[in-house]
């Protein structure tokens, strides 16, 4: 479930804390750390580049580790009952909360559409019964019929708020299983938001997220002509998006991140928790056992209806 | 007296003090804070105690764990709207009363004859209410179905797009008028007498805007697209009845002015029942206002047309 990312050597830098002065090393793409020896928050700014480039915005946390603690085991217990048990009784563990870089996308979106409309008439139909006494009579009825014809236009509209990851550690369908992110709270970036926390610089290349953001807003976009075609009902709707004016900035969300491992030989599972409203969004494994178990129930209780059905005959 | 500070590059809308986003098109604020230049380490310090501080969820801003103290973060500016301009009252007292007696008196035949006569005057009370213009450029994307072009249904779809400009259009912010009071008087105000102070009338109620910045834009877009489907179908969709009228506009270059508008509110008295009318405050020919009818005279037409269709069946059945 990567969406390529690419493969980063670690890097680190060399920084002094500003507190007791003793040399720290740090992960070149976090931008805050904690010394060791006195605790002192630390908020590292860089001089951006193009893949780099400067936060503009951030969100700040509102849900707090009990709360979000508290999802995570709520969402757990309710998770499908096809989910594996040591799934279901697993405890998670928490990494910290993380500042994830994310890049908010806009565009305005020109597309060119076709589709068939469907346009609803009534006709009066006659046709013929038999009546109580086994006559046959004829009667007329009302039914609705749907003539389609085709429309094809042109649709533009502004494209904003499109959020899509920037961190090579989250994948975008990750990110969007615990969107929305509310953008009123949007504030200009200060290091005052992330200091004592983990805030990450972007580790996925522009082009990358200029990528995803395209699906996104082609995927919007749909969504927007299916509400859009006229008509009592729509078929075949095919369109194409040209996006111009693109603009990007990096905002940065607040995101609890869990991690539960379940079984010795499996990955650990990624659990995250929106840290602005408590949205828990992660792939729960499903038992193979429990399916199987289910499917040969099912077939079971099936053929023991048709035999039960073909001994009555 | 506006606070805009720039214009948004892309779509040319007024930026004001305090807003990241255009609020058209989205495109971020130009930033102000200056960009590093080369690698540094920065410890929040409390301003109390000196200590180190992090970001604190319970105050949403750093706080310190020794002292208490909480760092102040810069908050979002969404500011109550305030009127930037007054529209002169040019309609006095004496015009106002009599515009009155004269609407009364257009009403019609249905309304009481001593209408007019025996309605008391109980109020006349000058109000500022308040709204907002705005011009602005667009695309209008439309799609809708109409009557033209129809076969076996009665409808058949249609599309098109656009360029639609919007001129000193008025939309109601108030709360002491109704929409309807508002759409009745709306065109008698000449936008260009703008002053900065209230003019023309002595203790006038000078309502002020009830809504923050952020809801008021809200409104006013949805007031566009409520404008822009009405334009489409009287000018542009073919045909002569429509439904599931549907627009995307993209805006450009919207800019609003919030202005508070005079117009004379009257209270008056017929037969013990109080009746309310509004007249725009710079032309009396714009009223608008509720009065009872006739309960006689109607009594007398229905009687009337019974009998008539009494009549005429009668006269069938006859022959």
């Amino acid at each position: 479930m990567t969406d390529g990312a690419p493969e980063q050597a670690i890097e680190h830098v060399e920084i002094s804390c500003q507190a007791c002065g003793s040399t720290l090393l740090v992960d070149a793409h976090l931008r805050t750390t904690v010394c060791p020896y006195c605790a002192s928050p630390s908020v590292i700014e860089r001089p951006p580049s193009a893949n780099r480039p400067a936060p503009s915005f951030v969100v700040g946390f509102v849900v707090d580790h009990d709360r979000a603690a508290a999802a995570v085991q709520d969402w757990i217990n309710s998770s499908s009952i096809f989910a594996r048990s040591d799934f279901k009784q697993a405890a998670p563990e928490l990494t910290r909360g993380v500042y994830l870089p994310a890049y908010l996308y806009g565009a305005i979106a020109d597309s060119n559409y076709s589709a068939r409309i469907g346009e609803n008439y009534t006709e009066t139909e006659t046709y013929t019964t038999t009546d109580s006494k086994g006559n046959t009579v004829t009667r007329t009825r009302t039914v609705t019929k749907t003539e389609y014809r085709s429309l094809s236009g042109q649709h533009s509209t502004y494209i904003v708020d499109v959020v899509v990851t920037a961190s090579a550690g989250v994948t975008n369908n990750a990110l969007e299983a615990i969107e929305p992110f509310d953008l009123r709270a949007l504030r200009p970036y200060a290091p005052s938001f992330i200091s004592g926390w983990i805030a990450e610089d972007p580790s996925r290349s522009k082009e990358d997220c200029f990528q995803l953001s395209h699906n996104e807003s082609v995927a919007k976009v749909g969504k927007m002509l299916d509400d859009f075609m006229p008509g009592d009902s729509h078929r075949d709707l095919q369109f194409e998006t040209h996006l111009s004016q693109e603009v990007i900035d990096l905002v940065l969300l607040p995101v609890w991140s869990f991690a539960i491992r379940y079984a010795e030989d499996r990955p650990p599972v990624q659990i995250l928790v929106n840290g602005q409203t408590g949205r828990v969004g992660g792939k729960v494994p499903i038992s193979a056992i429990k399916v199987t178990i289910a499917v040969l129930v099912g077939v079971v209780v099936v053929g023991g209806f048709i035999l039960a059905i073909a001994s009555q005959n | 007296m506006t606070s805009a500070i720039a214009n948004c590059e892309r779509c040319e809308s007024p930026l004001e003090t305090g807003d990241l986003r255009c609020s058209i098109c989205g495109l971020a604020a130009p930033a102000q804070r200056p960009q590093a230049e080369k690698l540094t380490v920065q410890v929040l310090r409390c301003k109390g105690c000196g200590a180190a501080t992090a970001y604190d969820i319970k105050h949403q801003a750093p706080s310190c764990t020794f002292c208490d103290s909480v760092m102040e973060v810069e908050t979002l500016e969404d500011p109550q709207e305030q009127s930037e301009g007054y529209l002169p009252f040019t309609i006095g007292q004496d015009e106002a009363r009599k515009a009155m007696r004269h609407w009364l008196s257009s009403l019609g035949w249905f309304r009481p004859s001593d209408l007019t006569t025996s309605a008391r005057l109980e109020q006349l009370k000058p109000l500022w209410w308040v709204g907002w213009v705005f011009d602005a450029e667009s695309s209008v994307s439309w799609a809708a179905d109409s009557n033209a072009g129809s076969r076996r249904s009665a409808w058949a779809p249609h599309s098109g797009q656009v360029s639609m400009t919007f001129d000193d259009i008025l939309v109601s912010a108030s709360r002491g008028l109704s929409n309807g009071e508002v759409s009745a008087i709306g065109s008698g105000f000449n936008l260009a007498t703008i002053r900065e102070q209230p003019e023309g009338a002595q203790n006038a109620t000078i309502e002020q805007f009830e809504l923050q910045r952020s809801q008021a834009r809200q409104q006013i877009i949805e007031a566009i697209q409520v404008i822009a489907a009405q334009r489409v179908e009287s000018q542009h969709i073919p045909g002569s009845r429509f439904r599931k009228t549907q627009v995307s506009v993209v805006l450009r270059k919207l800019i609003t002015k919030r202005i508070s508008l005079p117009a004379w509110i009257l209270a008056y008295r017929y037969k013990g029942r109080l009746y309310r009318m509004v007249i725009c405050g710079q032309n009396a020919s714009y009223v608008t206002g509720s009065a009872p009818y006739s309960v006689a005279k109607i009594m007398l037409v229905a009687t009337c047309v019974f009998v008539a269709l009494l009549v005429v069946v009668a006269t069938v059945a006859a022959q």
